[in-house]
């Protein structure tokens, strides 16, 4: 887990901007960086980050769906109407799960197989769902049932003997620290083993100790929260998929396709890719991830209402680009998505809890996207790679000159010159 | 500086002598990366003057400073053309001065037609409105004058790339180019169309036109130009005038690589086994039109350790016979078999064909090779994840080794291997593309114009691993539209025409003479 | 290498300044709270100070109404030394949520929310109940929870009622032929509780006259389902209108329109000449400065009014009644659904041409529009 952080904090930039305005509302509100607040924010913001998940993907593969608020309000609905006639609470989710992998399926098929751009099946994909929502809920709004609504608005429960602290958060902070300590030993031993260069051990060690602290600085602000508010469940959902994803994406074959079927398809077929496949999974995940933020989102409103959903996919699609996603596909990060989908939720409720009227507060969104994929391309345009990028590559040339003769420093690579100029070349 | 040599051809030119362009000490930094230092060129007028380097020598960055893509301004120096300072602050000043540069990539719109396209940005109107019959008229008086006789309605695409590269200079042509800078022309031409494209530029000199031409190709070179300036990382190193000497293929090489080249090709002797792949009645149509078909009964054979050349024109089908081959990834299969060791094989996707042993490095590096946003790592291992996966999740470690190890191997020139492909200059590009294959262990490897676009130094190091390939007991089909690479690479070669297989010549028995006369002769009836 | 170091120690600092910030505020808390939420119910009694912060949450700003509110909350609530907030939800029901996330953050000792939704609130609402923080409804009912508290809003059958019985009057002396009448019917979003209310008083008066003859549907659109307007959108209204008009009214004219307010009033007027027909009697609600002139020009033909001042004062009422720990004045009881809620209704008056200029007199809004011509 902690070697996949690091792997993909390359918007190491946002990372500072969201501690730079956490602090900064913090100091002019007094009350930005209480459990209770943070709370709020991970809980009204749940179902964008989940989305923002599975549609880093999608834009990645290049492609884009705006059908996720209008699939999310058709499972919502069709999730509540089935505790409204009886089926347990359960049940029903596993089965609104279902629907939103039927519907991600169904809209697959026509990218995948039929070959429609995603843009117009998933326009289509909108108007059918949202439609769908209001028939089957007749335009109103039906209660959940208290385990939905659980899922939406609860925080990690109280279990085991009164140590002062949230037992269950206690522990899954732990856990967490455990396992980057693991996992980056682990890490070491193998590049050891193979002869791969490894950084120096003040990197792992700085790399442990500050992602750790972050985990544990969480774990004591949560665990010390008043009964009742340490960490929210749609927040320990939201991890659980931003870990597996971002794994999937690093580490996995099936991430590499959606990489290289993003960045060129034609040169990814012929690679061995299979290209709908891709297609396929990417949309059919989609529909997943919309069921689960459908879900966590009538959770805490109690309900589901005609209106779910509206707008979503645009908040999901500005949290990826702020994560620093490439419209023509091939770049992204699930983590930097969800980052990017933090900065623009702790913006919200900073600005809301200044008391910014709301008017005001969709002008500084607005200008904060344009602003932050501004600084991007101009920094690809400077050449300038990722902060992290030059950590990692620094570490590994001090290495590598040293114990492997990786560098050939003899030769320059190509000038630098001709790079810059063919930078929209051969996109599809 | 000059030899001369008694045997300088003695040609018509219309060059007076004087200069038409002067650049002067032209430096041009990129962030911090020195692309042309003090580089000084004089063209004279009426001339063709070629300008030859390896790739990344500087060259495209001259002509995109003369051109005005790289405004005045950005670089230091002057530039006289006509006799006049010039300063452009985009291309359209240039254009307007009267410089037409035709790029390698070709800037046409498919869809649109031959006349269209022809008058993209000078549109014919009267009074603002296009007038579409003067276009017309204009566009058959422009084709005929590069000797193109095609209606002009007719879309762009639907005329093969020798005749768009016709347009485009037709199109050069209808501004009063005075200059007319053509780079890699003949890249994608085959023989016949590049043949044409030079007797035509030749036709232009005579009429007074002044050409500057970047190529690779040293015979054409040869044949046409009247002076050669050589530009190596950044300087200009020599300028030879052909008036007074021969060019000579051997002194355009020792200048552009710095060295002397003993030979064109690596020293080799094959080692060749029994037939191990065998394709036979292969038959495919166009994916497109299912009437015609694109391999057309073609049988044939690869042996371990054997070279086998595949020569034809362009559009003659070997490519499609090659995709067609690699996992059904052009056309639509209709019938025959394909098998190695004896063993019959029938892969439907490429995914497949992977597994078959079979690899396939594209004619288009670029744009079906890799993804440019990748790294020198991450395209190295992408055809066969699976040898640095556990467990479906990919070891970096692994991945990082396995990369270096054909880094170094293949001597590809880069800071590490995770160093952005996009970065590379292209022989080093299709070193990691070719490393990608290799990494997948094949069989049979298909090389599809390996080394197109690329200087003679990485030409000669990418021989070498095909011939390391060979003698691995590998069998390697060797698909090149230069003949002579042909002729000094395969130990046996297979000329098609018009999706048939039209010959096969031993090494021994193969000149470019018999090559040519197979390459366009009719099948014989079976 | 230099940058690089430099960089990190920032994020190192960053790290530990939040991390310093969330470990002073997070102990205190959960021992603070640790004895358990109080019900909001035995709160209210204590009362808070009279500079307490009081929380305003309100749905998008699609009337004047709402306008009218904006700035009336702060005026009052200013008047009485309370800090104040008024925040508009534009971005939906989630917005809404988050906000009043945000208030209960900032400590507000009361809310008044004017919910998007009556159903989607409840989570929020009973963190604010957790915490003992009275809620009180404004102008729509907050439906199914318990952790709401009062309700303030015009009696909701009354301007159903009103708009009804306007309808007929205006038939009456407009139509310029003997009965029967055709009219055709159009209410609000069906998400709103209140629009369903208006739409079923309005029917109680109109429903014996379409059973007795008296007035023709001709599109045969008479279910609360078939004639709701969605989100309360104009042009929504108006598609439907011109749809109407096309399939039923080719030959045929229409008398009057039951129009659910005025924004959606002017869209059926504009609906209706777009099709070159005359705008027979048309009913409206919330005197939109809009509307008033159309009134006064004799095109639409009456509107219900809901001086949001009234709602407002009543609103902030309540307020300082609970601040002193006092139960706040009310006049009635509303179900809904969870539990009785107590409920300061006020009365909506109807306005025509006639009494339109002594209605609005005093508004320094709508006043000079309405008294134009007199």
């Amino acid at each position: 887990m902690g070697s996949l952080l690091s792997r993909n904090l390359r918007q190491f930039g946002m990372v500072i901007a969201l501690a730079a305005l956490l602090v900064f509302f913090q100091v002019r509100t007094g009350v930005a960086l209480t459990p209770g607040n943070i709370s709020n924010i991970i809980q009204g913001n749940a179902y964008v980050l989940i989305l923002a998940v599975g549609m880093v993907l999608i834009i990645i593969a290049g492609h884009i769906d705006l059908s996720v608020g209008s699939v999310a309000a058709f499972v919502g609905v069709t999730v509540a109407l089935l505790t409204q006639s009886g089926v347990p609470w359960a049940l029903a989710v596993l089965i609104g799960l279902v629907v939103g992998i039927g519907v991600g399926a169904w809209q697959g098929f026509w990218v995948a197989a039929v070959g429609i751009p995603a843009f117009i099946v998933t326009l289509a994909g909108m108007l059918l769902f949202r439609g769908l929502n209001q028939v089957l809920g007749k335009s109103q709004t039906i209660p959940v049932p208290d385990g939905i609504i659980y899922l939406g608005t609860a925080s990690v429960p109280e279990v085991g003997p009164n140590t002062g602290f949230n037992n269950i958060t206690v522990l899954l902070g732990l856990l967490g620290v455990a396992a980057l300590i693991f996992f980056e030993v682990r890490k070491r031993r193998n590049a050891t083993r193979l002869g791969a260069p490894i950084g120096p051990v003040w990197a792992s060690v700085l790399k442990v100790v500050l992602i750790g602290g972050v985990i544990l600085l969480a774990t004591y602000l949560f665990a010390t929260a008043p009964i009742g508010r340490s960490f929210p469940i749609p927040g320990l959902i939201l991890i659980v998929l931003v870990i597996v994803y971002a794994f999937v994406m690093a580490r996995t074959p099936l991430g590499r396709h959606i990489y290289a079927v993003g960045g060129n398809r034609a040169a990814a077929q012929l690679t061995g890719v299979n290209v709908r496949r891709v297609n396929f999974f990417v949309l059919t995940n989609m529909g997943f991830l919309s069921a689960i933020a459908a879900i966590v989102f009538v959770g805490r409103s109690t309900s589901s209402g005609a209106y779910d959903g509206q707008g979503w996919e645009l908040d999901a699609i500005a949290a990826v680009f702020i994560g620093g996603a490439a419209v023509s596909g091939g770049i992204g990060t699930v983590i930097a998505s969800v980052i990017g989908g933090l900065v623009i939720a702790v913006l919200n409720n900073g600005l809301q809890l200044l008391g910014v009227q709301n008017d005001i507060t969709q002008v500084i969104k607005g200008l904060v996207l344009l602003l932050a994929v501004a600084l991007d391309v101009y920094n690809k345009k400077q050449g300038k790679p990722s902060i992290i990028g030059l950590v990692q590559r620094g570490m590994r040339r001090s290495a590598g000159t040293g114990e492997t003769g990786v560098v050939d420093t003899t030769q320059p690579a190509q000038p630098a010159a001709e790079a810059p100029v063919d930078t929209s070349s051969s996109r599809q | 500086m000059q030899e001369t040599s008694a045997d300088a051809p003695a040609r018509t030119r219309a060059s007076t002598g004087e200069a038409l362009l002067e650049m002067r000490g032209i430096t041009k930094r990129y962030s911090g990366v020195t692309a042309l230092d003090d580089v000084s060129l004089t063209v004279r007028k009426g001339d063709i003057h070629a300008i030859c380097g390896e790739n990344g020598a500087g060259k495209s960055t001259l002509m995109k400073v003369l051109s005005g893509v790289e405004p005045a301004g950005t670089f230091d120096g002057e530039i006289l053309f006509d006799g006049e300072p010039c300063r452009f602050p985009d291309i359209k000043h240039s254009e307007n001065a009267g410089i037409a540069i035709i790029h390698q990539e070709l800037a046409m719109i498919p869809e649109l037609s031959v006349a269209e396209n022809l008058f993209l940005g000078s549109e014919q109107t009267t009074r603002g409105i296009i007038n579409w019959n003067r276009a017309y008229a204009t566009a058959v008086q422009l084709l005929e004058q590069v000797g193109l006789r095609e209606d002009p309605d007719v879309p762009i695409k639907s005329l093969g790339v020798g005749k768009q590269q016709l347009v485009e200079i037709a199109k050069a042509l209808h501004k009063n180019a005075k200059l007319l800078i053509l780079d890699e022309p003949t890249a994608a031409l085959n023989e016949q169309d590049s043949q044409h494209l030079l007797d035509l530029i030749l036709d232009f000199r005579d009429q007074g036109l002044t050409c500057i031409i970047i190529s690779h190709k040293l015979n054409e070179i040869e044949r046409v130009a009247d002076a050669v300036t050589v530009i190596r990382d950044g300087h200009a190193i020599e300028t030879i005038d052909v008036r007074e000497g021969a060019v000579d293929e051997d002194r355009i090489i020792r200048a552009m690589v710095g060295r002397k080249l003993d030979s064109r090709f690596p020293e080799y002797t094959p080692d060749i086994g029994e037939p191990f792949f065998e394709v036979k009645n292969w038959t495919v149509r166009h994916p497109e039109v299912p009437e015609r078909l694109v391999c057309d009964d073609e049988s044939f054979f690869v042996r371990r350790g054997e070279i086998v050349g595949f020569a034809g024109l362009v559009g003659a089908g070997r490519t499609e016979l090659a995709r067609s081959i690699f996992g059904r990834s052009y056309g639509t299969y209709v019938s025959g078999t394909m098998s190695i060791d004896g063993r019959e094989i029938a892969p439907k996707s490429v995914g497949e064909a992977i597994k078959e042993k079979i690899g396939y490095l594209s004619e288009d590096r670029k744009s079906l090779g890799m993804n440019l946003l990748d790294t020198i790592e991450t395209t190295t291992v992408s055809a066969a994840l699976h040898k640095v996966s556990r467990g479906g999740v990919i070891n970096d470690a692994k991945s990082f080794v396995a990369a270096e190890k054909y880094r170094r191997d293949l001597r590809t020139k880069a800071t590490s291997v995770e160093q952005g492909v996009r970065e590379l200059s292209g022989g080093n590009q299709q070193k990691v593309v070719l490393a990608k294959w290799l990494f997948t262990e094949p069989d049979l490897l298909i090389l599809d114009e390996p080394t197109r676009g690329i200087d003679v130094g990485a030409k000669f190091e990418i021989y070498g691993v095909v011939q390391r390939i060979a003698a691995q007991g590998k069998g390697v089909m060797l698909i090149s539209s230069e003949l002579p690479e042909l002729l000094g690479l395969a130990d046996r070669i297979y000329t098609i025409n018009e999706g048939r297989i039209s010959g096969v010549l031993d090494k021994s028995e193969a000149s470019q003479e018999s090559l040519l006369r197979l390459m366009t002769a009719q099948r014989k009836a079976a | 290498m230099m940058n690089i170091a430099r960089r990190k120690l920032v994020t190192v600092t960053a790290a530990a300044a939040i991390g310093l910030a969330l470990a002073t505020s997070g102990c205190s808390q959960r021992a603070g709270s640790e004895g358990g939420a109080s019900p909001s119910d035995s709160s209210a009694e204590k009362g808070f100070a009279a500079d307490s912060f009081i929380g305003v949450s309100l749905p998008q700003k699609t009337s004047q109404n709402w306008e009218d509110a904006q700035s009336l909350f702060p005026q009052k609530l200013d008047e009485l030394g309370f800090k104040n907030q008024v925040q508009f939800a534009n971005g939906g029901v989630s917005e809404q949520q988050n906000q009043i996330n945000a208030l209960i953050t900032r400590d507000a000792k009361a809310l008044i929310v004017g919910p998007i939704d009556s159903a989607q609130l409840a989570s929020q609402l009973s963190q604010a109940a957790s915490q003992g923080i009275p809620v009180i409804s404004y102008d729509r009912m907050i439906t199914d929870t318990k952790d709401v508290d009062y309700l303030v809003t015009f009696q909701p059958q009354e301007v159903g009622k009103l708009q009804g019985q306007s309808l007929l009057e205006g038939l009456e002396a407009k139509a310029g032929h003997p009965a029967p009448y055709n009219v055709e019917l159009f209410a609000g979003s069906p998400d709103d509780n209140n629009a369903k209310i208006f739409y079923e008083s309005a029917m109680e008066e109109l429903q014996p006259k379409i059973d007795d003859g008296t007035l023709v549907v001709q599109s045969g659109q008479t279910s609360f389902q078939q004639v709701a307007t969605q989100g309360w959108k104009p042009e929504t209204a108006q598609k439907r209108m011109d749809a109407i008009l096309t399939a039923n009214y080719s030959g045929a004219t229409l008398d009057g329109v039951l129009s659910p307010n005025d924004t959606i009033a002017r869209g059926l007027i504009t609906s209706i000449r777009n099709a070159g027909k005359e705008v027979p009697p048309m009913t409206g609600q919330d005197s939109d400065p809009e509307s008033i002139k159309l009134i006064a020009e004799g095109v639409q033909y009456s509107t219900v009014n809901k001086p949001t001042v009234e709602q407002v004062d009543a609103s902030v009422k309540m307020v300082e009644a609970l601040s002193k720990g006092e139960t706040p004045k009310t006049n009635g009881e509303s179900d809904n659904g969870s539990k009785k809620l107590p409920t300061q209704f006020l009365s909506p008056t109807l306005v025509t041409q006639e009494n339109l200029c002594e209605v609005y007199e005093e508004d320094p809004v709508r006043g000079p529009i309405a008294c134009a011509n007199s």
